[in-house]
């Protein structure tokens, strides 16, 4: 076949192949329609339904009343400000320390640990998912009660000469969310420390660097996406987290996942818990935007 | 063969399957003669379904399928759906079923056509102003540790006594449990000199308590059970029908006393919902039926209403007698609440 014809072949079949191809792309985009089909019934149009509703008139309404009433309780009252301060720092201080606990040990799957430990450890982050979040964090009460097994060996060292109150405390929240949420921490960054060229590494080895160095300059840069896709997963779900709260917390914290349940389920104050959950939803863009921002800004 | 389906096809297509599968979860296709009935989770589903259904399929010939959840959640249903509601008889707390009844979404009581409500006593009708009747009822008194408290008190205010001096540390509802305004706010300020309109001896004794670290608080029931088991509490406001059941589990270590002040009356209250078939009517007679109301009692352990029950021995013995448990003024605690749940929420925590 001379190059003539190959060429005027070519040309032909183009426009046959893209015929061919355009019905597949069109149906690309319709197996999307489930997706979205799902994503407006059962987020758009409850989200709206949402949205209407906090503007109705709560079973408290501030002086002067008003459409923005709910709001207005929500963001002038130093109380529910403090609340939202709350629920913002509990997620900020969980995530930092999944980062402190998760990067080392995703540092340690991905580095030393061999074939079979690397295995046990995925296994042993991934088993307790598998376990209801509510018998993970009864299990925390078990532990840190005051006749519990913390107690219990602390006494029995001589270390302590009555029961520690552990339990309704913060610490004991953020032990229980940190426990139940590091699993997301440590697989976003081991995913992405896989993936990082070693040479790297190794020339800025060569070329003088010590171990601290290279880490700081090369490994931690190129892991910031996997460690801001962690933070923000963990972020997230700290910031709605409730049964933790409520089984650990003993109204030792009080943030907005809690009062849209009691709105809802003692006070039945619908408008207003609508108000603080669409407040919870705004705040977390604004936390996911900035996140996203800086993680960007790092070169990601 | 490979069949080219064009993009309408395929659109059509999935249209129309996505609206069959959600139509499909509406109790829209459900049967006509079907209603859909409500029951709390737990023992409380097996015994509405083994029971109350039971009576009620043997004896129109009909079908009840039950839905597990909360007033709340069921309400809120109702609420979105009124023109045709996706629950026909509903269980309620009695504030909320008088929420329920201002608010239009159930129906006044018929006596024509429940044929077992002569045996009903007229309290238990009157309470919740004819919307619904009164089928069940737990009484919150104090459940206590036997092996770790030797001297249990017997009174409400002996227990916030105890607790100050350093006896024991008592464990709670929090105001996320949704009857403590009821079992706990209103109980305590009537216990300590207070009133539905005062309950500043209520909240005065939480916060003292709290800065003895003498109080811990459950969220939901079973938390409560939790709290004594692992020592984190020795005794507290519970529910009699509660405890006992733990009881006959095998805890043998728990103990419930009606206190002096009586326990608080926590009545369950049914209700037939606006626009439901009449055949709800015949449920809620099966519901108050003596036959199939003894054996619920024997069941979950609480008291039933209608007077020609005849309790045996072992359980009229930890029944509270609904005439000896205090009635909270419902519907104004009901009115009371917003504030009673903002003042705990700034004074003692959520």
């Amino acid at each position: 076949m001379s190059g003539q014809n190959a060429t005027r072949q070519t040309a032909g079949t183009v426009p046959r192949a893209r015929a061919v191809a355009r019905p597949w792309r069109l149906m690309g985009f319709s197996f999307m329609i489930p997706s979205l089909l799902l994503l407006v019934a059962f987020f758009i149009v409850p989200l709206v339904f949402v949205g209407e509703m906090s503007f109705r008139e709560g079973r408290l309404p501030p002086p002067g009343g008003g459409l923005w009433q709910n709001y207005e309780r929500l963001f002038f009252d130093s109380f529910y400000l403090g609340v939202i301060g709350e629920t913002m720092l509990l997620s900020v201080v969980v995530t930092l320390i999944c980062i402190l606990v998760g990067y080392p040990v995703a540092y340690f799957m991905v580095r030393h640990a061999g074939g079979k430990l690397y295995n046990l450890i995925i296994f042993l982050l991934i088993a307790p998912l598998l376990t209801p979040i509510i018998m993970r964090t009864f299990g925390w009460q078990v532990l840190l009660a005051r006749r519990g097994l913390v107690n219990e060996w602390l006494q029995s060292l001589d270390l302590i000469s009555k029961p520690l109150a552990l339990l309704n405390s913060p610490v004991a929240v953020v032990l229980g969310l940190v426990h139940v949420l590091a699993p997301f921490m440590i697989l976003s960054i081991a995913s992405v420390l896989a993936g990082i060229d070693r040479r790297l590494e190794e020339s800025a080895r060569m070329l003088g660097a010590g171990k601290g160095m290279s880490f700081l300059k090369i490994t931690l840069p190129l892991s910031m996406d996997g460690l801001g896709t962690g933070a923000i997963l963990v972020f997230m779900l700290a910031n709605g987290s409730f049964v933790t709260l409520l089984l650990l917390g003993g109204g030792s914290l009080q943030t907005l996942p809690l009062l849209i349940y009691q709105q809802f389920n003692t006070t039945r104050d619908l408008p207003f818990a609508a108000a603080m959950s669409n407040a919870l939803l705004l705040i977390a863009f604004i936390c996911l935007f900035f996140q996203l921002r800086l993680i960007r800004r790092k070169g990601v | 063969m490979l069949t080219k389906l064009s993009r309408r096809q395929v659109l059509a297509g999935t249209v129309a399957g996505s609206a069959l599968a959600l139509a499909s979860l509406s109790p829209a296709f459900a049967q006509v003669d079907s209603i859909v009935v409500t029951s709390y989770g737990g023992i409380w589903e097996i015994a509405i379904r083994d029971l109350f259904v039971a009576d009620y399929e043997a004896r129109t010939g009909g079908t009840a399928e039950i839905q597990i959840g909360g007033p709340p959640q069921w309400m809120s249903q109702i609420e979105a759906s009124i023109d045709n509601p996706p629950i026909d008889v509903l269980v309620n707390t009695i504030d909320l079923a008088l929420v329920a009844g201002r608010t239009g979404l159930v129906e006044k009581i018929e006596p024509s056509k429940l044929t077992n409500l002569k045996n009903i006593p007229d309290r238990f009708v009157e309470s919740v102003q004819g919307w619904g009747v009164i089928f069940d009822y737990g009484a919150a008194g104090i459940a206590y540790h036997r092996e770790r408290v030797a001297n249990p008190p017997s009174s409400i205010k002996a227990m916030i006594e105890g607790a100050l001096a350093g006896e024991y540390v008592l464990s709670l509802p929090s105001i996320s449990y949704a009857p403590t305004p009821q079992m706990l706010i209103w109980s305590l300020a009537d216990a300590l000199g207070g009133s539905v309109d005062n309950v500043d001896p209520a909240f005065e004794a939480l916060k003292q308590l709290q800065e003895a670290n003498a109080v811990i608080f459950y969220g939901g029931a079973t938390e409560f059970l939790n709290h004594l088991e692992s020592g984190e509490a020795e005794l507290g406001i519970y529910w009699d029908g509660r405890t006992w059941a733990h009881y006959s589990t095998g805890a043998e270590w728990i103990g419930f006393i009606n206190p002096d002040e009586g326990a608080v009356m926590n009545p369950v209250v049914v209700q037939k919902v606006v626009n439901s078939p009449d055949t709800a009517w015949e449920y809620i007679n099966s519901v108050l039926a003596p036959g199939p109301q003894l054996k619920f009692a024997e069941m979950v352990q609480y008291g039933v209403t209608n007077s020609e029950v005849v309790y045996p021995d072992w359980l009229k013995e930890r029944i509270t007698p609904w005439e000896e448990t205090r009635w909270p003024p419902f519907e104004e605690i009901g009115a009371a609440i917003p504030v009673w749940v903002d003042r705990w929420n700034r004074e003692i925590g959520a």
